[in-house]
């Protein structure tokens, strides 16, 4: 399914190449390449929401269908139908975007390579909720190991980590794009040539680029703190360099200085994020002052023995 | 016998068709079967509560005493799915179907916590057994989603909510 999309891809670039230079060869091309591409379509069973007609002769069906879609697709954002337009993704094309914005290339605009100016609210939603799920399972994980190693550490199940985790995460994924978008569309008019993202792109864009945080967050449960620290700069700088290498176009025709400004607060705000991470949800719990006797530690915990709650409850 | 054919009459005039069950049942212990799109469209709750009760029982023999949790994180589990299908989805789903799907994929779910009354599930087979149980259930209700509302090369985008679902119900059952 993937080879299919790339095909239809390559196909309209060279579709708009030909149309700069001969008008009329344009439309006889794309026919003829159809009807080959519509057959390998068939073949290969489902289609995905880009795939390309089967018959030539809907294509005037299509451009109908499309104008009367782009007519219809005016539904105001307080709809039901205006989000489903967000939704309407393939599992290859999920995929696809997640492993672009875990290898970032330098001429490869996140953007308009992947994106395709068609952003999707499946994926930042779910990696973000991904993500805070992960952490505060680690966090328990970490110190449930830590009293596996150190049984004066006692552990108690740490349920308002879930909140914080999903409270902060979803915070910095959808109000750093608020702010970074308002700060673009505001300088919008020193820039002639590039405009900027819609707010669903800046979205989108975060909500990838927090992906690569989910492994690190997993291997994190190294208890060696030299090698977290390795896992997390690494991650950091994989994710950063996607996120500056899909601003650079937008903000290169700024001044030299707010360019700068923006993308190292933008890194900074990312460093913040992963360092706040590692420190909240990964931090030991002290040993209990009162050390208990040791038939009490040896009990499973979800058993209540009334007498020793108290002690229980005083280090959560 | 003419007590025991009206107690079946009524039963059946409640909506209950046991051979309903029992297929759909089928189709949740056995991933590989392709489901049938038609019988999923009557809302079922009969087979989910009594699983649920079951999962209950079952914890509730273990030593875990948390009914509360089992509710509420189904009933958000299902309002979630449900709105993510809504917008997935070309044809609408309801409530009712969302939590009746959910409620029988729910039954490996029930077998693992039966696990957990004999012995404990935090080493290495408990976590393996129940990474194994909760792709057996996503993987189950994504199928029967995706045979029910007809969506297309969207299923492990559907399996993947639904093993955050069951991920949460099999932290309950271990921890």
């Amino acid at each position: 399914m993937a080879s299919a999309d790339e095909l239809t891809f390559h196909e309209f670039e060279e579709a708009t190449n030909l149309l700069a230079e001969t008008p009329d060869a344009a439309t006889t091309s794309r026919s003829d390449q159809l009807t080959p591409q519509g057959h390998v379509a068939v073949a290969v069973g489902s289609g995905g929401s880009y795939g390309a007609e089967d018959e030539v002769e809907e294509e005037s069906d299509k451009a109908a269908l499309l104008q009367e879609k782009q007519q219809q697709q005016q539904p105001g954002f307080w709809t039901f139908s205006y989000y489903q337009s967000f939704f309407d993704v393939d599992t290859s094309q999920v995929l696809n975007r997640i492993k672009g914005s875990l290898l970032p290339r330098p001429g490869h605009n996140f953007v308009r390579h992947h994106l395709r100016n068609r952003p999707d609210l499946y994926g930042p939603f779910w990696i973000c909720a991904t993500l805070a799920f992960v952490l505060a399972v680690t966090g328990n994980l970490t110190l449930v190991l830590a009293q596996r190693r150190d049984p004066s550490i006692h552990y108690s199940p740490q349920f308002h980590k879930v909140t914080v985790a999903g409270i902060s995460i979803y915070c910095y994924a959808w109000l750093v794009p608020l702010a970074l978008w308002g700060f673009l569309r505001w300088r919008k008019g020193v820039r002639e040539r590039m405009g900027p993202y819609t707010f669903l792109e800046t979205v989108c864009v975060y909500g990838y680029s927090l992906f690569v945080f989910i492994p690190m967050v997993v291997l994190w449960l190294i208890p060696v703190p030299w090698l977290q620290w390795l896992f997390g700069a690494l991650a950091l700088g994989l994710s950063a360099t996607g996120l500056v290498f899909t601003l650079w176009p937008v903000v290169r025709e700024d001044t030299r200085l707010v360019a700068m400004v923006l993308l190292s607060a933008v890194v900074l705000l990312h460093a913040l994020l992963a360092v706040g991470c590692k420190l909240y949800f990964f931090q030991s719990l002290p040993p209990e002052k009162v050390a208990p006797p040791p038939q009490i530690t040896s009990l499973p915990s979800n058993i209540p023995l009334p007498p020793t709650l108290p002690q229980s409850m005083a280090p959560s | 016998m003419l007590a025991a054919m009206k107690n079946r009459k009524s039963i059946l005039e409640l909506g209950i068709h046991f051979d309903h069950i029992r297929q759909k049942t089928w189709t949740v212990l056995n991933p590989m079967k392709p489901a049938d799109g038609s019988i999923i469209n009557e809302t079922d709750l009969t087979g989910p509560i009594l699983f649920c009760i079951a999962l209950e029982a079952t914890l509730l023999l273990a030593g875990k005493v948390q009914f509360g949790y089992v509710y509420g994180m189904s009933a958000i589990g299902c309002l979630v799915i449900h709105a993510l299908l809504n917008l997935m989805s070309s044809s609408g789903v309801s409530y009712g179907c969302v939590a009746s799907v959910l409620g029988y994929c729910l039954l490996p779910m029930v077998i693992l916590s039966g696990c957990a009354m004999f012995f404990s599930l935090q080493g290495t087979f408990g976590t393996v057994s129940s990474l194994v149980i909760i792709g057996w259930c996503s993987l189950s209700a994504s199928k029967i989603f995706i045979a029910a509302l007809h969506m297309e090369g969207q299923q492990l985008l559907v399996a993947y909510p639904c093993a955050l679902l069951y991920g949460l119900f099999a932290l309950l059952t271990i921890f």
